[in-house]
């Protein structure tokens, strides 16, 4: 009997390691170690071909090298702001579509859900396709559009000051259904007794949710906050097919900057420094909103 | 939900009608907003040259024209890159989906030292953005001699965070004494695995195909990165080629075609899979 359970046990751990270790390895070989590389390269001269064993070691002078290109800040500095317009803008938005998805009492608010929702499942290149035409200043229908509300017709993504604006315009599009969905399933954990009860004690519709839904949803919207973060700071895809950084490098955003110093420019250990910035800037980030959101 | 209703200080007729009218132009007023890109996708894609060439634009073509949908196989190897982005995908996607069920299963339902502090690693490579792997991986794949190739395409997207978190919160909810009962029964894990837990993940299974499915067809950095041939193009890879190369307004058309053929795969497994999570809400509503 005894034995028997030992031999068991045995086979539950040798079960453990077997089950384990396909997406383990997995993980390490695909991710774990490529960061430690890019870690190891971002310290070290060369160019993408040259093997490791011959590049030469520069310390953190690819780090000083990168904070002293002017076009570097640039890209950091336009992908916070885009990052900021997106928080600011969806956040809000966010939670009033998904109370009124939770709460409208109207027919086709399914239908509602899933159209939210399909932009964030189809390609951001695909997206960004379709927006390049919309924003088409001449043949485009946006401008058109603007000409019969007898509003000036607009550059979008050939104006320096608009195209960063159309680009956000582009991803909360895109990804606002996402985050809505979120909102919602958070709505749904509320119990309802605390709206009756306010409601008995005569609190308004904003009242009612400034008080009870804000707080409530608060791990809800610490998540939206945290994963927006971490999407909107790695952008690359609309703009490496709208804009590629331009006009005036008023696109330019830091995965960009990294993917054409590595591929164009060949310069992988300045753009392995670029890579490891933003790997700290994305966890520092994260990990302080979590903490933020945990002690309100 | 009728509960709520009710709780509330009944408004007057009138303004229970103004309430109503105001929701639904707000429903519509959504509704048009996102979905007018689409139906500037279709209609341009049905447009002649002249159509898109027109001022002011022209918003539906007078004689729609499917030629477009034809083209866009001949200036391109299209169907070799849908066959491309195929075969990428399911493969992945099977990839993902068997490594994130075993291993879920493991950090659900097992206990050994150390497996809190692996899963919060585990955890952590959700948060890591694709590009910070990027040159490790394509000089990785470059020595062995795999940019270029299917395999170089896959391999990196076989199992990820993402999908270990998805199954291990799910299976973490089957009771354990439906495995003790099996275990008694003299099934060994592997049957176990197969047998009794992965039959209860059906919706949780959808969930992670659709996932994992959507996110591979609509990679572009992984792909942009290694492969350098028109043959070993991805449907995604292709679209930006299109676009790229036919910059004039008067091939909108073509791009649009492509576009409106490489989303659909994404369109349509949005749509089952919503249909999906309705019938599992609802059948576990009945249950309970």
């Amino acid at each position: 009997m005894i034995q028997g359970q030992r031999s068991l046990s045995r086979s539950r751990s040798l079960a453990t390691v077997g089950f384990l270790s396909p997406g383990l390895g997995l993980l390490i070989v695909f991710v774990a170690v490529p960061i430690l590389l890019t870690a190891w390269i971002s310290l070290h001269q060369g160019s993408m071909a040259i093997p490791y064993s011959r590049m030469r070691w520069v310390g953190f002078n690819n780090y000083v090298t990168v904070f002293e290109q002017p076009i570097f800040r640039t890209a950091l500095l336009n992908v916070f702001l885009y990052s900021l317009a997106n928080l600011v803008i969806i956040l809000p938005l966010a939670i009033l579509l998904g109370l009124f998805l939770y709460q409208a009492r109207v027919y086709g608010r399914n239908v509602l859900r899933t159209v939210l929702f399909l932009p964030y499942m189809i390609p951001t290149v695909a997206v960004a396709i379709v927006w390049g035409y919309l924003y088409e200043p001449q043949y485009g229908p946006l401008n058109e559009i603007l000409s019969w509300l007898h509003l000036p017709p607009q550059g979008w993504l050939g104006s320096v000051h608009e195209a960063m604006l159309s680009l956000v315009i582009l991803n909360v599009w895109q990804t606002l259904g996402y985050y809505v969905v979120m909102v919602v399933a958070g709505l749904t954990e509320i119990p309802q007794e605390y709206y009756e009860a306010a409601s008995l004690d005569g609190a308004g519709w904003w009242r009612r949710h400034w008080y009870i839904t804000l707080p409530l949803l608060r791990r809800t919207l610490a998540f939206v906050f945290v994963i927006l973060t971490i999407n909107t700071l790695q952008v690359f895809d609309p703009v490496y097919v709208l804009t590629q950084g331009s006009p005036v490098n008023s696109t330019d955003v830091a995965a960009y900057e990294m993917y054409i110093t590595a591929f164009n420019y060949g310069q992988a250990g300045q753009a392995s420094a670029m890579a490891m910035i933003m790997l700290a800037i994305v966890l520092a980030l994260s990990l302080f909103q979590l903490r933020l959101f945990r002690s309100l | 939900m009728s509960v709520y209703t009710k709780s509330y200080r009944r408004p007057s007729q009138g303004r229970r009608w103004l309430s109503l009218a105001l929701q639904y132009l707000c429903m519509v007023l959504i509704l048009v907003i996102m979905l007018f890109p689409f139906f500037w996708l279709i209609a341009s894609s049905l447009k002649s040259p002249e159509d898109l060439e027109a001022l002011p634009p022209v918003w539906w073509p007078a004689h729609p024209a499917f030629s477009s949908y034809r083209t866009v196989f001949e200036v391109t190897p299209f169907a070799r890159a849908i066959l491309n982005s195929l075969i990428v995908t399911v493969s992945s996607t099977a990839g993902i989906l068997l490594t994130s069920i075993m291993a879920g299963y493991v950090f659900a339902k097992h206990q050994f030292r150390g497996k809190n502090a692996i899963f919060v690693c585990v955890l952590a490579t959700m948060m890591v953005p694709q590009f910070v792997m990027l040159i490790p991986l394509y000089r990785m794949m470059v020595a062995l001699h795999l940019d270029n190739t299917y395999p170089g395409l896959i391999l990196p997207n076989l199992a990820n965070g993402f999908g270990i978190f998805l199954m291990r919160q799910f299976i973490a909810g089957i009771p354990d004494e439906l495995l003790e009962a099996a275990r008694l029964d003299g099934a060994s894990e592997w049957t176990l695995l197969w047998r009794v837990v992965v039959p209860l993940l059906r919706p949780a299974a959808a969930a992670l195909i659709l996932f994992a499915f959507v996110f591979q067809w609509n990679n572009f950095l992984w792909p942009l990165s290694i492969v350098y041939s028109p043959e070993m193009s991805t449907v995604v890879l292709s679209l930006n080629g299109l676009r790229t190369y036919t910059s004039s307004v008067t091939f909108a058309n073509i791009v649009m075609a492509g576009t409106a053929i490489g989303i659909l795969p994404s369109v349509v497994l949005t749509l089952w899979a919503q249909r999906y999570f309705i019938e599992g809400i609802s059948l576990t509503g009945i249950k309970g």
